[in-house]
């Protein structure tokens, strides 16, 4: 049988389907609940219900064609995922190097894998970029940076 | 009524919302000019900043930004073939080949006349069929709210386009799936949330909407490889003369007074919104046009131009009509403002007119400020605006994704959201491959919460019976219609399936006989 998008798309939520109903069995009841009509669980077995009929109801209608299989081919998945691990990086340095580094690094880093490579250009841009964004939320507009646990340890709070 | 467009325009005209008027018409214009990020990445990327800031002024600047990305759309559909939404893919059927005729200036123009009327017809048409429509639906009960939202939700569902039908249900389930992760405010219990307590108050509305329309769109364009692409340099010297001929006017002016309307009942509908207008309008004029004038559509024809572009703007006022008297978005982008109302602590719906009265008609008298200022300041100024289109991806990208992420940040000032939006935009990019639809499900986390708070109050006011369901002429009314906008679709899809399926056999058997 030929898996196409819909299939997938249709199998993975069925999953989740039968996955949210299970947890949604675990939800804690108050005492009394079970001769009440609503309870906390109502709408999450609803929902795991009518995910199921949809999900199954993909599968049964999915397109047939070659032209709706899953072509993953030309995507530039690495560039996403190192990206996307810059992203997370930025938020553990925004706890550790303080908000005007942490944006200061993510730029010159994203700029870098985008391909920019001219490191006149990478300052160039992200410094003033860094020190104007920080100066318009810390100075402007009053907001409360917090330095980061570095600059704490190295200079103290 | 005349009290209240008193009190919107005082509320509109204060210095600081105009302010927002200009603000968010040339911050749309210029996100709506990025290809790949339309109005819901542009009013997303505002939620962080509207908070800070009063209901009124916040929606107003997010109308500014909404109409702003749509004009902003059609200027790049017109001067690099890319358009920045869908829908203004329409606009550059027409207008890209007028620009390569070195009439970039005419279409540009024209788009912004087009969009102007198309507007000021929507505008006008939303201050009197709002406060209507409110005043119908101030009988409303929680049962006919209940049975709207189910409606509104189906409603999306059905006009996601051929063979999305189903997909888009689904991903409205998954919405309201999100929608029940964290404390349940009805028993107080906790749901999904795993132990983590980074997860009691459920996921936020601005995480969800940033991760996946802004993060996700700019992601998109990275992983397609459109960052590489090089934008054709936009020549000023080429871009003519901004001025319409007398002839060119009488031409185009029944175009856009019959796009203008079209739009606006089609944008009135839930779930229908401008692309489907503009589609529909140019389809419109081109089977009214005579034989001889079709054969220009397509290749730089003036109604072509104009018919999507007056539509657009028109639905994406009309799109406002079900926001503010049901409380129901219209399209995606009013999803977007409907969380924000929600956010803010306000209620759309019938009594927002009411409770609101400076929100709901301040939000009217300002669409009308917002049509002039992108006619009055945006016009003139395109030749330097789309100069930012030369920015190149590189350096604009990880902008994009810097302010995607801060503008979570910080309202929380918790890293475990930057981290969720990570999870999140991974899901949503999955899903964007399986082409699955992202505002069904953003509508249905919007809607869940309230959906399940009328479901509750209807089913304990009758003891546990669906009776609520049918007793009611008016909930009645509105559940089969939302049965049969549910079920028609799928079962047409399912019978062409069929038939499609069936067809190739046939085709084969004919073949071999």
């Amino acid at each position: 049988m030929m898996m196409t998008k819909d299939h997938i798309g249709g199998l993975v939520f069925l999953c989740l389907s039968v996955l949210y109903g299970y947890y949604a069995g675990n939800i804690q009841m108050l005492p009394g609940d079970e001769f009440e009509p609503f309870t906390a669980r109502t709408v999450p077995h609803t929902l795991a219900i009518l995910g199921g009929i949809l999900s199954i109801a993909l599968l049964l209608t999915a397109k047939r064609s070659a032209g709706s299989r899953l072509n993953l081919k030309g995507y530039d998945f690495a560039l996403v995922a190192k990206l996307l691990v810059l992203i997370v990086g930025f938020g553990l340095a925004l706890e550790w190097t303080g908000f005007m580094l942490a944006t200061l690094l993510f730029l010159i880093v994203g700029f870098w894998l985008l391909g920019e490579r001219r490191i006149k250009m990478l300052l160039m841009v992200s410094v003033p970029f860094a020190v104007g964004i920080w100066f318009v939320l810390a100075k402007l507009l009053d907001i409360y940076l917090a330095p980061g646990q570095l600059y704490m340890q190295l200079f103290g709070g | 009524m005349l009290d209240g467009i008193f009190t919107g325009l005082s509320t509109a005209i204060m210095p600081f919302n105009l302010m927002m008027v200009v603000v968010g018409c040339f911050a749309g214009t210029f996100i709506g000019m990025l290809p790949g990020l339309g109005p819901i990445s542009a009013v997303a990327l505002m939620i962080p900043i509207t908070y800070g800031l009063d209901p009124s002024s916040g929606i107003i600047l997010m109308a500014g930004v909404y109409y702003g990305a749509v004009f902003g759309g059609s200027t790049s559909s017109i001067l690099i073939n890319a358009p920045g939404c869908a829908s203004t893919v329409v606009t550059a059927f027409d207008g890209y080949p007028l620009a390569q005729k070195n009439q970039a200036g005419k279409a540009l123009a024209l788009a912004a006349y087009s969009s102007f009327t198309g507007g000021t017809i929507g505008a006008l048409a939303l201050l009197f069929a709002a406060p209507a429509l409110a005043k119908v639906s101030l009988s409303f009960q929680s049962t006919d709210y209940f049975a709207l939202m189910v409606l509104g939700l189906t409603a999306v569902a059905a006009f996601s386009g051929k063979g999305q039908v189903i997909k888009a249900l689904i991903m409205t389930v998954f919405g309201l799936m999100i929608a029940t992760v964290g404390t349940d405010t009805t028993s107080g219990a906790t749901r999904f949330t795993f132990g983590s307590l980074d997860l009691i108050d459920g996921i936020s509305f601005l995480l969800l909407a940033m991760a996946t329309f802004a993060l996700t769109e700019v992601v998109m364009t990275v992983l397609k490889g459109e960052h590489r692409e090089e934008e054709e340099q936009v020549d000023m010297s080429k871009l003519g003369s901004m001025k319409l001929s007398k002839e060119e006017i009488k031409e185009v002016a029944p175009t856009i007074a019959r796009s203008s309307v079209f739009g606006f009942l089609v944008g009135v509908l839930p779930g229908a919104g401008a692309t489907i207008a503009s589609f529909l309008a140019y389809g419109l004029e081109r089977n009214l046009a005579s034989v001889k004038e079709k054969l220009k559509f397509g290749k730089g024809a003036l109604r072509g131009l104009a018919a999507p572009e007056s539509a657009n703007n028109a639905a994406s006022t009309g799109s406002f009509v079900p926001l503010l008297t049901l409380g129901i978005p219209g399209s995606g982008t009013t999803a977007i403002m409907l969380g924000a109302l929600i956010a803010y602590g306000i209620q759309p719906g019938p009594r927002l007119f009411l409770d609101n009265p400076d929100v709901f008609w301040s939000v009217i008298i300002s669409m009308y400020f917002g049509n002039l200022v992108l006619l009055i300041l945006n016009l003139p100024l395109i030749p330097y605006i789309s100069k930012l289109l030369l920015i190149p991806r590189p350096i604009l990208i990880p902008m994009i994704l810097f302010f995607s992420i801060t503008g979570v940040y910080l309202v929380s000032f918790n890293t475990f959201d930057i981290h969720m939006m990570v999870v999140i935009t991974v899901i949503a990019i999955f899903l964007k491959l399986l082409q699955f639809p992202m505002a069904p499900m953003l509508l249905g986390y919007i809607l869940g919460g309230l959906m399940e708070t009328n479901l509750s109050r209807a089913l304990v006011i009758s003891d546990g019976s669906l009776a609520f369901l049918w007793e009611r002429p008016l909930t009645l009314a509105i559940i089969s219609i939302a049965l049969i906008v549910l079920v028609v679709p799928p079962a047409l899809e399912l019978l062409r399936n069929r038939k499609n399926a069936r067809g190739p056999e046939v085709a084969v058997n004919e073949g071999e006989g």
